[in-house]
């Protein structure tokens, strides 16, 4: 006996409002995701801030072209594309795990505060001296760690369920908190302020593939970690007592969630800053999609969120252009938007 | 004659005792209840706000003692003396005072008015709003248009925003709280976007908006934000007494004989006059407005809304930040916003994750 039956009886009341059945709601949801994440990689290959258009970028993909747009697409935008999607992947389950763990829809690693802990660990390991080059991702990770402490701490705090606003504005406190801390140890120290401001805003722009080489193994744990903890979390959404009476343990399925986020966030933070947002609007249209599992959500997170970060780089190419704009800029756009429609939504799904 | 004009005017029925803890100001045939309490924390706060006046013109890179500092800022006494307190930090602490001023009694009509201590202009995105507007008046168009008409229209767009698209401000409030975490989010954004585009000067003037200090404020701000409180202070007064009757539900309110959508309204319009000019003038000072009227609150006790000790108290705060800010890492100076934001902040998460029932302000 586990959630099976209660995943089945979910479905059938889904089939009696006229939703399809589960299996065809994923594959509808993994065919969406797949198409869009598709084109945005195309549309990412092709876009650019400066003068190499689709037309010669299309030229270099098909192995014609000149070498100015073979530089560009291939020495640049190549690799962009590639920590988007590794970054994207990252917040996007890293949303949704987080998202089930504090059974809170507004609950995303920007808004409360994980990710201004990890740039406030870098921040503060460059300070007392260290330099930025030798600095691997792990303090960010360590940063990522204690943030989302202190916020699931918060969410533990108040009882579960109880106000899913209230978390939401916690965070935005200690956002608030740790960016002024942030500024102030930037106003203090010029050295620091120079090597670090990669880490401040968010942005995918110039990022190497060597980058991508510290920070995927880490990722790549988180992402492990998420998919093991997928399936007792999704057990959580029935309450703790359900849980342990399924066989499942709420603590530990808490803390590999707190672990797998710490790594997610600290990782894609390490790799492109903060980027706020993304955790909220991928499982948003996830469950959109497939409704709310957490196995299914990730199962079609893993595709939207690279194609949302990829979207938004685009977006942050051409909207300035020739200049660019930070990425986490685009993603607060798109993010503010979901964010009102969540709380809008008459009845606030708990998870 | 007639009788009636030789008949002695009836005698006035010997009016009722003040309600315990209030003071009756009578004069002929009207009388105001002042609460005492109210009353001495006010006298307090005042106190105490003269007094952070009177260091923060002393104290600084060069200080001046104090026996002669008062006569300095009346232009009394040595050149350096005169120089120092009436011409470079009168009209800075001049500034702080009206700033704080105009943020605390923002604060405490947007509490007031959603029922719930975390609506200040900053959780809401008043702030963000008038930044985002500011920022355009002096990067995206070339007119003369003072930042402060712009930063109005700023804060009242975004109040706009969040009570619509939230559907007003709702019984606890928490769901206009969070919209307008988002109009926040967006229109700072906004600001981003619009100093991504500015050629580097340009952005270097907008920058003091960003973060709030009262370092690059503008005499015209000054002068725009001091002659807003004038008109803004008393209204807001004025509102105070009806404020006590908006803690009640609706129905309550209007069977009183208020009218509540009016008393509303007017209350929207004050808070984003003041959060505006006073983000005009110094940027987003982060937390002054959750502060002020939270230590007005303790002090006054829960009878009244206090408007003036929120007022005080905003004032008090702003001032004591800047002083901080200026002395705590001479030479170099701290913004006042972020002095603000690393005190307020821990207070806000604790009052966050502390309270369990809340109590409305």
């Amino acid at each position: 006996m586990d959630d099976r039956l209660a995943l089945r009886a979910r479905s059938r009341r889904e089939t009696a409002q006229g939703t399809p059945a589960p299996p065809r709601r994923l594959a509808r949801g993994l065919a969406w995701g797949t198409a869009a994440l598709a084109a945005t990689v195309l549309a990412s290959l092709l876009f650019g801030a400066g003068e190499v258009g689709p037309g010669r970028a299309l030229a270099v993909l098909a192995g014609v072209g000149d070498d100015d747009a073979r530089f560009a697409v291939l020495q640049l935008r190549v690799p962009r594309t590639v920590v988007a999607v590794a970054v994207g992947t990252a917040l996007g389950v890293a949303g949704a795990v987080l998202q089930t763990a504090a059974r809170n829809p507004l609950a995303e690693p920007g808004l409360l505060g994980v990710s201004a802990g990890a740039s406030f660990a870098v921040v503060l390991v460059i300070a007392s001296g260290a330099g930025a080059a030798a600095l691997g991702p792990w303090v960010a990770v360590l940063g990522a760690g204690a943030g989302c402490l202190l916020a699931l701490g918060a969410a533990r705090l108040r009882g579960t369920g109880d106000d899913p606003v209230r978390l939401v504005l916690a965070g935005a406190a200690l956002s608030a908190l740790l960016g002024a801390a942030t500024s102030i140890v930037l106003l203090l120290d010029q050295r620091t302020a120079d090597e670090v401001r990669f880490w401040t805003v968010g942005s995918v722009a110039g990022r190497d593939l060597g980058t991508l080489s510290q920070v995927g193994p880490v990722l790549a744990a988180g992402l492990a970690i998420a998919l093991l903890a997928a399936r007792p979390l999704s057990a959580l959404a029935l309450g703790d007592t359900v849980a342990q009476g399924l066989g499942h343990r709420p603590a530990r399925a808490r803390g590999l969630a707190m672990a797998a986020v710490a790594l997610l966030v600290g990782g894609s933070v390490a790799a492109a800053g903060p980027i706020a947002f993304v955790g909220l609007v991928v499982p948003f249209l996830a469950r959109a999609l497939v409704g709310p599992d957490l196995r299914r959500v990730l199962a079609v997170a893993v595709l939207l969120g690279p194609a949302v970060v990829l979207a938004a780089d685009v977006a942050s190419r051409l909207l300035v252009r020739p200049y660019e704009m930070p990425l986490g800029v685009v993603t607060a756009l798109i993010g503010a938007p979901v964010l009102v429609a969540v709380v809008r939504s008459t009845r606030m799904p708990s998870l | 004659m007639t009788a009636a004009a030789a008949r002695p005017a009836p005698p006035r029925p010997a009016a009722p005792p003040a309600p315990p803890g209030t003071w009756r100001l009578a004069h002929r045939d009207r009388s105001l209840l002042v609460d005492r309490r109210a009353a001495t924390a006010a006298a307090v706060l005042a106190v105490l706000v003269a007094a952070t006046v009177a260091v923060g013109l002393a104290l600084g890179t060069a200080s001046v003692p104090l026996n002669r500092t008062l006569p300095a800022a009346f232009g009394v006494g040595e050149a350096r003396d005169v120089l120092l307190v009436q011409q470079l930090r009168l009209p800075r602490i001049a500034a702080g005072l009206a700033v704080g001023a105009a943020l605390g009694v923002s604060g405490v009509l947007l509490q007031t008015l959603a029922r719930n201590r975390l609506a200040t202009p900053d959780t809401v995105g008043l702030n963000d709003g008038a930044t985002a507007f500011a920022t355009a008046s002096v990067v995206a168009v070339s007119t003369s248009i003072t930042p402060s008409a712009f930063a109005l229209v700023g804060s009242a767009t975004a109040a706009a925003l969040a009570l619509g698209l939230a559907g007003g401000a709702g019984r606890r409030g928490y769901r206009f709280l969070v919209v307008g975490l988002g109009v926040g989010a967006a229109l700072g954004a906004v600001t981003q976007l619009m100093l991504a585009r500015a050629p580097i000067d340009e952005a270097n003037q907008a920058f003091p908006w960003s973060v709030g200090s009262l370092n690059s404020r503008s005499a015209t701000s000054v002068t725009v934000l001091a002659v807003g409180l004038a008109v803004a202070l008393p209204v807001a007064v004025v509102l105070g007494r009806r404020l006590r009757l908006l803690r009640l539900a609706d129905a309550v309110v209007t069977g009183l004989g208020s009218r509540v959508a009016r008393v509303r309204l007017a209350v929207i319009g004050t808070a984003v006059v003041t959060a505006g000019l006073a983000v005009a003038t110094a940027g987003p000072l982060g937390l002054v407005a959750l502060l002020a009227p939270e230590i007005a609150r303790k002090a006054a006790g829960p009878r009244v809304v206090p408007v003036v000790g929120a007022a005080l108290a905003g004032a008090l705060v702003v001032l004591l930040a800047d002083l901080l800010g200026r002395t705590v890492a001479a030479p170099l100076e701290l913004p006042a916003g972020l002095v603000t934001a690393v005190v307020g902040g821990p207070y806000l998460l604790w009052l966050l994750l502390t309270t369990r029932t809340r109590r409305m302000p």
